[in-house]
């Protein structure tokens, strides 16, 4: 019982953290069409700053692993910086590759970032421990409240969707807002949007951010949860499968989003370990990626708006745009 | 006649339009010089000059490849210029990105048409009408009463621009739904929005069916009297005659003409070059 009860706990514990992922990826690609294939990078330096800033400084009673931002801070401080890192870097990453050039020179902008950053984290030990990653990152309020393994995990699963309802909350603001029009805008006709006077630019650099912000604070909420990070926990595939989920979901629509987290990282992903082992060990696994690969592609070939597509807000005379109902598109 | 002599004729003609007395500078709203775009080795715009004043639809016409979309594309920015001068109410824009200039008040159609098609018409013409100022996220986050005012604002002025256009019921449809024509009005509709002071557009009757061509003409004579100065790009020479108060021809990269419509089919090098 107590297996299932871990096993349940963790997958909504992932369930989360994919929301937080599919709602900060659709606001970038969704809403503004940044195809962002360096997504999973904002969401590691922030499991990684989480860690790190709750482990203490490095040298200290962990000293199996190097780390830089070594230090010991209360919760929630290290998701907050975790936040922080995300959007930081995004700033950083988003100021080079966002410049005005095609959308698809900046997908491989990012996917290359991408490729670098694994690469630079899992061969400079002193920054975030190398290949091997951190570990021992402790619980937050485990002893604080004294609570059993098994009571701490459902406990720590209910804060996470009470954050997803947060995010939840503000990307449909933003998403409905005048800035979200914007940023549709932007999407469907770029230069059209510059010529009514919008700053591109300066649009891609804002969501890229905000994004990015969820991401890394993603990263934290995991990483506090399973206590290790390490190259491995992500490669440059798992954005894809973020991807995969929207695109399932519905591109544009944040409920679609849930849709598609649930039956792509959650049920797909799953099935597998209940599955009798086939072949060599491994196959399975690698089978999974290549089944996603051609989720995303049937999706793009027989209902390219997912699921449950964007929604088309309906205008009446003396409604405001953003109060008004909403019906979703047949 | 030699291009150099085409390109003074062109500037003499574009100062003085219609007889009008030179140096009436309040009127001119868009005043281009000796523009040169070169793409590589090849010059696609060469010492172009023109005026549009407020109110006029000035016609930029000529053969495939003689230049008038880049001509247009420098005008708004979206095509860099090798050299020239370009002013709008007596400020130089030429280094300005197309955003700053549209936010002067110049702002453009495109030869495809470019409605945002994931929204509908409505959203399309509020976003426009919001602008860049009513969308800023600052605003959004911390001056939610600003940006729920300037969300009133555009409501309001798009209904009543889709009401003098007959485009209400299109309202809540998207582009994708719509005809090439409506497609067009929104285009248009939208510019409008931004209460332009100058309007580009590049071959604004491209797909757009015969019976509406007469109405959307109409429309763009409501839109000059209110003030607008048009440059318009276009292939219909029934449209540019009944449409235009002047026109400007150009042929590889050159003004060889400026005038009426009369005057350039009454020109040789314009019988020549373009009318056959």
């Amino acid at each position: 019982m107590s297996t299932w009860s871990f096993y349940i706990a963790t997958l909504v514990v992932y369930f989360g953290v994919d929301l937080l992922s599919g709602w900060s990826l659709n606001l970038q690609y969704g809403y503004a069409g940044v195809i962002n294939f360096a997504y999973v990078i904002f969401q590691a330096v922030g499991a990684y700053v989480a860690a790190t800033v709750t482990l203490g400084p490095s040298g200290g009673s962990t000293t199996f692993q190097q780390y830089i931002f070594g230090a010991n801070l209360p919760f929630p401080v290290p998701l907050l910086l975790a936040a922080v890192a995300g959007a930081a870097l995004s700033a950083v990453v988003g100021l080079f590759s966002l410049r005005r050039i095609r959308r698809d020179y900046q997908a491989a902008i990012l996917l290359i970032v991408s490729l670098i950053a694994i690469q630079v984290a899992s061969s400079d030990v002193a920054l975030f421990n190398g290949s091997n990653g951190v570990t021992g990152v402790p619980r937050p309020l485990f002893s604080a409240f004294g609570l059993s393994i098994g009571s701490w995990e459902w406990v720590y699963a209910a804060w996470v969707l009470v954050i997803c309802g947060g995010v939840y909350a503000l990307v449909q603001w933003l998403g409905s807002s005048s800035w979200g029009r914007a940023l549709r805008a932007m999407r469907d006709q770029e230069d059209a949007a510059a010529a009514i006077g919008f700053n591109i630019t300066a649009l891609r650099l804002q969501v890229f951010i905000i994004g990015g912000a969820i991401a890394g604070l993603s990263g934290g909420l995991l990483v506090e949860y399973i206590g290790a990070w390490s190259p491995g926990a992500w490669g440059y595939a798992e954005t894809f499968v973020i991807f995969t989920a929207i695109f399932v979901g519905g591109v544009g629509n944040n409920r679609g989003v849930v849709i598609g987290v649930l039956l792509v990282p959650i049920i797909f992903l799953e099935i597998p370990r209940f599955l009798p082992q086939i072949g060599y060990p491994g196959l399975i696994f690698s089978l999974q990626w290549i089944a996603i690969g051609f989720m995303w592609m049937l999706c793009l070939l027989l209902r390219p708006r997912g699921i449950l597509p964007e929604r088309r807000p309906i205008a009446r005379r003396g409604l405001a745009l953003t109060a008004a109902s909403a019906r979703d598109e047949k | 006649m030699t291009h150099q002599g085409t390109r003074d004729f062109a500037l003499e003609q574009s100062a003085a339009p219609k007889g009008e007395a030179t140096g009436d500078d309040h009127a001119v709203a868009l005043s281009a010089r000796d523009l040169v775009v070169r793409y590589g080795g090849v010059a696609a715009v060469s010492g172009v000059s023109l005026d549009l004043r407020a109110g006029e639809v000035v016609g930029l016409i000529g053969p495939n490849g003689a230049g008038k979309s880049s001509a247009l594309g420098a005008l708004g920015g979206q095509i860099k210029i090798t050299s020239g001068a370009i002013t709008m109410g007596g400020r130089s824009i030429e280094r300005l990105v197309p955003h700053k200039r549209a936010r002067l008040g110049l702002v453009r159609t495109f030869q495809s048409t470019s409605e945002f098609e994931g929204m509908t018409v409505f959203e399309n013409l509020v976003t426009a009408g919001q602008g860049a100022e009513g969308a800023a996220l600052m605003h959004v986050l911390f001056q939610r009463k600003v940006n729920r005012e300037s969300e009133v604002r555009a409501i309001e002025r798009a209904w009543s621009i889709l009401d003098r256009f007959e485009m209400a019921e299109t309202a809540n449809a998207y582009g994708r739904e719509l005809s090439g024509g409506q497609r067009r009005l929104v285009e248009i509709m939208r510019c409008l929005m931004r209460d332009p002071k100058v309007l580009l557009l590049d071959e604004p009757m491209v797909g757009v069916a015969p019976r509406l061509v007469a109405k959307l003409v109409n429309d763009l004579k409501t839109v000059r009297d209110d003030g607008i100065a048009l440059l318009i790009v276009e292939h219909a020479l029934e449209v540019v005659s009944e449409l235009c108060d002047r026109v400007v021809v150009m042929a590889q990269g050159e003004v060889i003409c400026s005038g009426t419509y009369a005057d350039a089919v009454a020109n040789k090098e314009v019988r020549d070059a373009y009318l056959g």
